[in-house]
């Protein structure tokens, strides 16, 4: 089975909220002294697909679109045991829109060749708007699961099927879709990424990773570097937290609590 | 009687002398064989460096091996070793004078020589060794401390030794007798022995006697020296090597680096990993269970037993070839023994106990002969994390944080500089002529409780006038944590990564309120390009006493005790300056915990291990606070952001006896500047946990 995974290089969604700044003129997070880190869903991904792997066999390729730096990313996917790294490099908007991403994915790839299956994390720890996986599906032509946890290859089929378990609102729902399908994952107490080991760690160094330019990749180029115009950030604002402090008053504890329950029927009719 | 004609004939009434040669010769032969052996095994294992150095090698020698100093910590232990010990050397000095005598013919067993030595003291001496002997049995038998390895092997020891200086006494009683000898008196308990048996035994039957008990006493003496190197009793030799070749260097520096481009496995897999010095460290154990009564995850009741990891490992190096076996390659019933994966074969080595150890090294120091229990148990981890990535998964947690933020403490809400808000600290890259660097350590600025410490720090120095800086949001973690969890690639490159941040800004002076940090940069750094003058808080600030820059001007009127922090003291040795700290800032001093200073107790927050959720009742911190509640003192004072968090929650645990407050020294320091101080002072006690919790 050709599973082709698509990680994404964030800003660490972990910093102390003190050290989170915004940049208002491009109307995106300041890096500061946050570290870059891949996205979580995306591990979750990669690990549903090593786990896949070592039950059904076949080939994990990782893929991820942006900044030069996102290199450390698919380095540590092959420490994970990836077979191979393909690295679509961003020199445009560092923020481009899903539909932008969509489009320099599908187009790599249809350059990395036949698919089964394409892993995505459910959404970004950064913008989290959760589209690229619906919108990837509709450019490569192909059906599309979100949502998934866990992916079983099902038996006895002349044609490769997968049975796929996805969380929804009210519990889970568990389909099954024939090849070759879209996927984007979800966190799982089963898909925890796996800590690389060292050798591997060292060895990833080593292996072979494809670099890309959009140029190559016969789509246009110039209007995914502008950003994409499927939709643009208006605003982008930290919210303010604020706090309250009001004194219960009264003579007895009658009148203290008869007091705290008007404020409380005030504040929840406000709300 | 004139004394200068004293003496006594060698080998009276005994016939066939060559038959002794031959038993002495066999028996040497086969111990000799028993030592090649087990040396032949260790080099098997890899370099190390320990013959340098001569002089500290034989200093070290004559302090540890000759003097004994550690075997007499332990009063039972120091009577009855020292009297089978000194025995035995006395005995064999005897001996030595019979062969000078006897075998060179020159005649030195004469006159006052031979009566106050060969005669008097060699007779007290062996009595010794017959009341060592006794004690030892009775502790074996009797007392059965825990710590013990209770083995046939250390009983039939005993019995050898016992029935080698009972025949000794009787032989030497029927010669005295027999011979009618006339200095017989000067032996006080062979002369004993002459006057009971000449009461009832004729001359004939004490010849006779004497000619068998001889024989048997032969016997006995030529098949314990043979059969000795195969025993635990080859710590009369490889005791004393293994304290000459022990580490010279502080136990901080204990952990080896590994060489990345080279190493065919990372960490230890098995015995074919340790160096000859590891695998002679097996061998010099004298089962004495020094380190695991010391163990602070032994003491809670967790498996982790230092001792019996040793002997574990020493008994599957005796199951070794001494030479690599050919066939093992291909596996097998043939495959070498030195190529098995340790962990999983050998009990004492499971995961269970291995992350367990809080790398506290109170192992180390306790052991009589210079064993390094505790960096064997980093090397076994090293395999688990590097090669297999099997560890636990809140260290696992630790691990990726330190990978991707460069601090351990997962979901940390504070950044690098909130705790000097409002105070006038400045970083390296805006005050570039600063004197010192304050390191203010991952704990130090990440964790709520431990802000106050790096705070009252920063005031402190700001008043004496230190032009100091911190590196601010350029600091990551020393890397500590990493290389006590295995993780020696993270904590390299980390090493690494700083040093070359410090050696840019031109760092010279670097003060630090974690020992961790300070022990790392002490004596690791060095070997990845970073050298430094470093200085824990306490040192530095004792120092600004001295020079009166520091003018404490109240008393704290508690009841203090200080905990020393191990990797301040037992790995450092800085054990005074944290305490004149406290003397000074308080009217009552230290009130001393009963294991302090070398033999602290540790927190249980080392080697990775505070980030490791223990059993509720196997917590070694609510130990380490049972013992600060029994000196009855009301504040322990402490010199580390790890002991601080892990101590306030053990007396906290056991809040219901008695209040207890945990302050750093610095803090004291601080308060005691002024009585108005108390900002950084009040209210703790419940807020030391750690981000995360």
């Amino acid at each position: 089975m050709n599973i082709i995974v698509c990680l994404k290089q964030i800003l660490d969604p972990l910093i102390p909220v003190r050290d989170f700044r915004i940049d208002p003129e491009l109307r995106a997070a300041v890096q500061g002294s946050a570290s870059l880190v891949t996205n979580i869903f995306c591990e979750n991904a990669l690990e549903t697909a090593l786990q896949l792997r070592e039950r059904a066999g076949g080939k994990i390729t990782v893929l991820a679109f942006g900044a030069p730096s996102a290199e450390d990313s698919l380095r540590k996917a092959l420490a994970m045991k990836a077979d191979d790294a393909v690295l679509v490099v961003n020199d445009g908007n560092v923020h481009p829109d899903p539909m932008a991403v969509a489009r320099v994915l599908a187009a790599a790839i249809r350059k990395i060749g036949a698919f089964d299956l394409v892993m995505l994390g459910r959404e970004s720890g950064d913008w989290g708007a959760g589209q690229t996986g619906g919108l990837l599906a509709e450019e490569l032509g192909v059906a599309s699961v979100s949502f998934v946890d866990a992916i079983e290859v099902a038996d006895g089929e002349s044609h490769l099927k997968l049975h796929l378990k996805r969380q929804t609102d009210t519990g889970w729902e568990r389909v099954a879709a024939p090849t070759p399908l879209v996927v984007t994952v979800t966190n799982d107490e089963h898909n925890v990424p796996r800590i690389p080991k060292t050798r591997d760690v060292m060895m990833s160094y080593r292996q072979p990773l494809a670099k890309w330019t959009l140029d190559e990749l016969g789509i246009d180029a110039a209007a995914v570097r502008a950003g994409g115009d499927y939709y643009r950030v208006v605003d982008l604002s930290i919210p303010v937290r604020e706090t309250k402090c009001e004194l219960v008053s009264g003579d007895s504890l009658e009148d203290k609590v008869s007091d705290l329950a008007a404020r409380i029927l005030q504040v929840t009719r406000a709300m | 009687m004139d004394h200068s004609e004293a003496t006594r004939e060698v080998l009276w009434n005994i016939g066939n002398v060559w038959l002794m040669y031959l038993m002495f010769a066999v028996s040497a032969g086969v111990a000799a064989y028993g030592l090649y052996i087990r040396i032949a095994r260790w080099r098997r294992g890899r370099e190390a460096v320990r013959f340098d150095r001569p002089a500290e090698r034989l200093r070290l020698l004559l302090r540890h091996a000759a003097a004994q100093g550690r075997t007499v910590r332990e009063r039972q232990a120091a009577i009855f070793h020292t009297f089978i010990y000194t025995g035995f050397i006395i005995l064999t000095i005897a001996t030595t004078v019979v062969l000078i005598e006897h075998d060179f013919g020159i005649p030195v067993m004469r006159g006052a020589f031979y009566l106050y030595f060969q005669s008097f003291i060699v007779d007290v001496f062996g009595a010794l060794v017959l009341v060592g002997v006794l004690i030892a049995a009775v502790r074996r038998l009797f007392v059965k401390p825990k710590k013990l390895v209770y083995t046939d092997e250390a009983l039939w020891i005993l019995t050898a030794i016992f029935a080698i200086a009972v025949t000794g006494f009787l032989i030497e009683g029927w010669r005295i007798a027999a011979t009618r000898d006339p200095w017989g008196s000067w032996s006080p308990l062979g002369y004993m022995v002459a006057q009971i048996s000449s009461s009832v035994m004729s001359e004939g039957a004490m010849r006779t006697a004497h000619l068998i008990g001889w024989w048997t006493h032969a016997a006995l003496v030529f098949g314990f020296i043979a059969w000795a190197p195969y025993t635990k009793m080859a710590h009369v030799v490889f005791g004393p090597l293994n304290i000459y070749t022990a580490s010279l260097e502080p136990i901080g520096a204990a952990l080896r680096p590994i060489d990345f481009e080279k190493a065919e496995v990372l960490g230890v897999k098995a015995l074919s990993g340790f160096t000859w010095k590891d695998l002679a460290d097996f061998d010099a154990c004298t089962e004495c269970g020094r380190c695991t009564s010391v163990c602070p995850a032994n003491t809670v009741g967790k498996t982790l037993s230092p001792r019996d990891l040793i002997l574990d490992l020493r008994a599957l190096l005796h199951r070794a070839p001494i030479k690599r076996n050919a066939n093992g390659a291909d596996g097998g019933a043939s495959e070498d023994v030195f190529d098995l994966p340790i962990v999983g074969v050998v009990e004492s080595a499971s995961p269970e106990s291995l992350w367990a150890c809080t790398t506290c090294a109170a192992c180390v120091e306790a052991c009589p002969v210079f064993i390094e229990q505790m960096p064997k148990i980093v090397d076994l981890r090293r395999y688990l994390v590097m090669e297999e990535a099997d560890f636990p998964d809140t260290m696992q947690e630790a691990v990726t944080s330190l990978e991707s933020r460069g601090h351990p403490f997962r979901g940390a809400t504070a950044s690098r500089v909130d705790w000097a808000d409002g105070l006038n600290v400045k970083t390296i890259n805006e005050a570039r002529d600063a004197e010192v660097l304050l390191w203010v350590g991952c704990g130090g600025a990440l964790i709520e409780r431990n802000q106050k410490v790096v705070r009252a720090t920063a005031q402190l120095l700001e008043k004496a006038g230190v032009r100091f800086a911190i590196l601010g949001r350029e600091e990551k973690c020393t890397g500590d944590p990493a290389r006590r969890i295995g993780n020696e690639f993270l904590f390299e490159m980390l090493a690494k990564e700083n040093a070359e941040r410090l050696n840019n800004y031109g760092v010279k002076k670097i003060v630090t309120s974690c020992p961790h940090c300070f022990n790392t940069f002490r004596n690791e750094y060095p070997q990845f390009g970073g050298s430094y003058e470093v200085y824990h808080h306490s040192e530095y600030l004792a120092r600004l006493v001295d020079e009166g820059r520091i003018r404490p001007v109240t008393a704290d009127e508690r009841s203090i005790t200080f905990h020393d922090p191990c990797y301040l003291g037992r790995h450092n040795g800085v054990f005074d300056a944290p305490r004149k700290l406290v003397q000074i800032a308080s009217r009552r001093g230290v009130v001393e915990m009963e294991q302090s200073r070398a033999t602290s107790f540790c927190c249980g927050g080392g080697g990775g291990m505070s980030f490791i959720e223990e059993p509720k009742d196997k917590r070694v911190n609510q130990e380490r606070a049972r013992q600060i509640l029994a000196t009855g003192a009301d504040l322990v004072a402490v010199g580390c952001p790890f002991c601080l968090t892990m101590l306030e929650d053990g007396v906290n645990a056991r809040r219901g006896e008695r209040d207890v407050r945990v302050m750093d020294v610095a803090e004291i320091l601080w308060q005691s500047m002024n009585s108005e101080n108390t900002e950084q002072t009040k209210d703790y006690g419940t807020n030391g946990k750690k981000p995360g919790d």
